[in-house]
């Protein structure tokens, strides 16, 4: 295929998002070339199980994304080195050594999850039985994890670490991990019908379609219990069961309950931009060699 | 409406500790105080941020402000960066400057903490001082401590401090002049008013439960009555 | 427990503690407490460590237990402060340690509350220009002297004569340690630690020989509470919270409790005793106390002092178990002696709590 700059667009980030829009663009007629820093396509749903709010398998949206990228030019394990702005073009130079000059960037590189172990009052990477929720997709995957254990009888999950907290460098919402909550104790509560599943969250953010439905099905069909309170801080008793401390705020009273396995819901960074960006939000032009006026 | 709050704003814990509260409970999970006694820092902090005059002046003359151990454990966790311990000690401020402090039991106990530890301060240059710690008052110290006040010369000595004597050393006896400038800074920054401040609404709320001076004092240092704690109805 | 996870953390909580030419400022509960917990931290870092560390017998309370009992202002409270900054600055001195925590507290929130509010500086400097009329410097840096025993727990290790070890099985002894609340909680980048994991009292007991245990209410605080212990009506608080962190230490065995704050040691010594005397429980071997003991009574037993020259018969809680473990010999007929051997009777015994 005779690549036209004018009708190609990078597009930066291979997760959904990414795929998503590589796909569309190309329907429309474009060039899109998909650059991915990793070296396989599907972002963090990659990693994943299922998903919100139906329960879809996690590998079957990966597959279907990239399925629909026929005629994307995919480059993985490729990362961008500079982007400058030409006359009506951008010219970038990816890590694989190939330049690319586009019409248009399409920005898709996604987010990092908060490194749990930073709130340090919540023992990740101290207590034997605390795992983030990324950890706990890998699980549900792999079934590999030491931390848990066959007789887990008591769950619980806790929203909003390293999200919408100051202290923490994070004051924003991660939108999706409310959500994401309500389906792990789901999981949770099939793979161990005889446990007790607690949520432990400040505010619960379901605003997607169908999302209020699936947290009246936890509630329903799954017991599931809700304690309106942050936890505050976690220890771990002499059988190595790890003890949360939070307030039910609802009751006003300070609890204390004793887990096999503590599931931080680790909240959402965003990934820098790539792109560099001058004082007025453009891109900068490509800067001329400057001539007689070299510095030896 | 907030002409308390304005009052609260002036005290720099206030300003350290007071900014927006999500009511989310971090405080109060770990709160030694909130375990024991009806007592939540989440709430006094929230109460606070709603500006209600008639509230927060009902927080001034409550038991619930005097429930905070100033452990300050809640500042650690707070994820807005508030800090409940901060907020109760302007609200205790507050609660003094206005005389609402001997409208409960245990704002009362003012009185012989205020009597004790700046009476020691003031006459000794320490806040808490073997001289001045009865026995009776502390029968938790234990028979090894009734022993050590019965012999202090002795046992002290026997440690190595340098127990009431000029010089260094633990348990010195702190020079006079030193002494005086403690009082110049009581004059000078508000302590001494402070202290005659205590003295007149207690003396004045002592008249009016029917006690000498004397026995207010003891009775309230002593006195507990049922309903501060949790495990009550 | 993933030890490596803590030595991560403990990584990013490293203060960088000036080595030597110390301001020393005494606790008033300490002094009348555990006064030669205080002797012995002067002689430990003059005389074995060979620090310059001043003292100046005009320096008074810091008042943090009057202002922490809501009963001074916050301006007196500064003010005394800076009265000894004051002090420190005349003498020559840049760097403050404490023998207090509650004072450590107070200096650091100080400091930083000038740092955030420079006008509240300026009041409190005028205010010691008329009621002292002394001038005063920022310390340079402020310690708490568990800091310093931190700091040197290696060089203190190298001259032990005894460890944190079973003398008859060689295993590490099973260490508690409490910290008070007034160190790192305010402000965890002023703790060696930080405030979840803080290791200033853990390293020594590492560094000695001990193994350090982490139970559930590790963090709580001991319960003194100020007003909380000092009105008697109040002292439920007080021994509930202790009471509550013996059941939550209990089936760990501790055969030691190491603290830094002047009341963590009284208070966890003296409601032992009376949860024996209110229900006849009792945490240690046969009827014995979990025995208590600040850092430098514990610095002072491993570089081998004379338990009863460290002060350790004024504890309600006997230490004997804890030294037949470390092997130190003691001789219990000089346990109650005073100077120069004199006879000055011996303390009651309470009814359940064995105490020797």
């Amino acid at each position: 295929m005779k690549r036209t700059p004018s009708k190609t667009v990078l597009v930066i980030g291979g997760g959904i998002a990414g795929m998503e829009a590589a796909a569309r663009l190309r329907q429309l007629g474009l060039q899109p070339i998909l650059v991915e820093k990793s070296d396989h396509l599907g972002g963090h749903v990659a990693d994943w199980h299922k998903l919100f709010p139906d329960m879809s398998e996690a590998a079957a949206l990966v597959e279907k994304g990239a399925a629909a990228l026929d005629g994307v030019d995919v480059r993985l394990s490729t990362e961008i080195l500079f982007v400058n702005r030409l006359r009506s073009l951008y010219n970038v130079m990816l890590s694989s050594g190939s330049n690319v000059q586009c019409g248009a960037i399409v920005v898709a590189t996604g987010f990092s999850l908060f490194p749990a172990e930073k709130k340090e009052e919540y023992g990740y990477g101290i207590y034997d039985h605390v795992i983030t929720n990324a950890d706990l997709e890998k699980w549900f995957n792999t079934g590999e994890d030491p931390r848990v254990t066959d007789d887990v009888r008591k769950v619980g999950f806790v929203h909003c670490v390293g999200s919408r907290d100051l202290k923490a460098g994070n004051t924003e919402c991660s939108k999706v991990c409310c959500i994401t909550a309500i389906k792990q104790a789901i999981e949770m509560k099939e793979h161990f019908p005889e446990a007790e599943i607690y949520c432990f969250y400040m505010d619960l953010r379901l605003f997607g379609k169908r999302y209020e439905d699936y947290y009246i099905k936890a509630q329903r069909d799954y017991g599931i219990h809700f304690i309106r309170g942050r936890v505050s801080e976690v220890g771990e008793n002499i059988e190595g069961k790890v003890v949360v401390k939070a307030e039910d705020t609802l009751s006003g009273r300070p609890v204390k309950v004793t887990l096999d396995l503590l599931v931080l819901m680790a909240g959402i960074i965003r990934n820098p931009d790539p792109l560099p960006y001058d004082r007025r939000g453009r891109i900068p032009p490509k800067q001329r060699q400057s001539r007689g006026h070299h510095r030896i | 409406m907030g002409k308390l709050y304005d009052e609260l704003s002036k005290d720099y814990r206030f300003k350290e500790g007071m900014h927006t509260c999500i009511n989310c409970g971090t405080c109060t999970a770990i709160c030694p105080a909130a375990e024991f006694y009806k007592y939540d820092p989440r709430k006094i902090v929230d109460t606070v941020q709603r500006k209600d005059d008639r509230e927060i002046g009902a927080l001034l003359k409550s038991e619930t402000i005097w429930y905070c151990g100033e452990c300050m454990s809640c500042v650690t966790r707070c994820p807005r960066k508030n800090g409940a311990g901060l907020v109760v000690m302007a609200l205790r401020n507050l609660s003094v400057k206005l005389g609402y402090f001997t409208c409960s039991e245990k704002g009362r106990q003012l009185y012989p903490l205020t009597k004790a530890l700046n009476g020691n301060i003031l006459n000794l240059g320490y806040c808490v001082h073997p001289q001045t710690f009865a026995y009776e008052d502390h029968p938790e110290s234990g028979p090894v401590f009734e022993w050590v006040l019965e012999h202090k010369e002795e046992v002290y000595a026997r440690l190595g401090a340098n127990f009431g004597k000029e010089g260094p050393g633990a348990l010195r006896k702190i020079p006079q002049e030193d002494l005086d400038e403690l009082k110049a800074i009581y004059d000078e920054t508000g302590g001494t008013e402070r202290l005659e401040l205590v003295e007149k609404h207690s003396l004045a709320k002592a008249e009016e439960m029917g006690m000498t001076p004397e026995e207010y004092l003891k009775y309230t240092f002593n006195h507990c009555s049922p309903g501060h704690f949790n495990s009550e109805q | 427990m993933i030890y490596k996870g803590k030595q991560k953390i403990w990584s990013d909580y490293q203060k960088e503690i000036p080595s030597d030419h110390w301001f020393y400022v005494r606790s008033c509960i300490r002094q009348s407490f555990f006064p030669a917990s205080e002797v012995h931290f002067v002689k430990i870092m003059r005389e074995v460590l060979g620090k310059d560390l001043y003292e100046t017998p005009h320096h008074t309370t810091c008042g943090g237990i009057a202002y922490h009992s809501d009963t001074i202002p916050q301006e007196t409270a500064m003010t005394i402060v800076a009265r000894q900054f004051a002090l420190m600055k005349e003498a020559g001195y840049k760097n403050l340690v404490t023998s207090c925590i509650t004072s450590f507290g107070n200096y650091v929130e100080i400091i930083e509350t000038w740092r955030e509010f420079p006008e509240l500086e300026t009041r409190i400097r005028e205010h010691l220009w008329k009621a002292c009329k002394r001038e005063f410097d920022v310390p340079e840096y402020v310690a708490h002297a568990s800091d310093l025993v931190y700091k040197f727990r290696n060089e203190i290790a190298e001259k032990a004569q005894y460890r944190l070890v079973d003398k008859d099985t060689g295993e590490p002894l099973h260490i508690v340690e409490h910290i008070g609340c007034h160190y790192s909680k305010m402000f965890p980048h002023k703790g060696v630690g930080g405030a979840e994991y803080p290791c200033v009292l853990s390293g020594m007991a590492e560094a000695w020989g001990g193994n350090v245990i982490d139970y559930p209410e590790r963090r709580h605080c001991c319960g003194f509470g100020f007003r909380q212990y000092l009105v008697k009506a109040n002292r439920g608080y007080s021994v509930s919270n202790t009471h509550k962190k013996f059941e939550s230490m209990e089936p760990y065995h501790p055969d030691a409790i190491i603290t830094n704050c002047p009341g963590c040691p009284y208070f966890l010594d003296r409601w032992q005793y009376v949860i024996s005397e209110m229900n006849g429980k009792t945490y240690g071997q046969d009827g014995h106390g979990i025995p208590v003991l600040t850092y430098e009574e514990l610095a002072g037993l491993v570089l081998g002092y004379d338990p009863w020259d460290l002060g350790l018969q004024i504890h309600q809680v006997g230490l004997e178990p804890l030294l037949d473990k470390m092997g130190i010999p003691y001789d219990p007929k000089k346990k109650y002696l005073g100077l120069n051997e004199k006879d000055i009777m011996k303390p009651g015994l309470p009814r359940h709590l064995k105490c020797c």
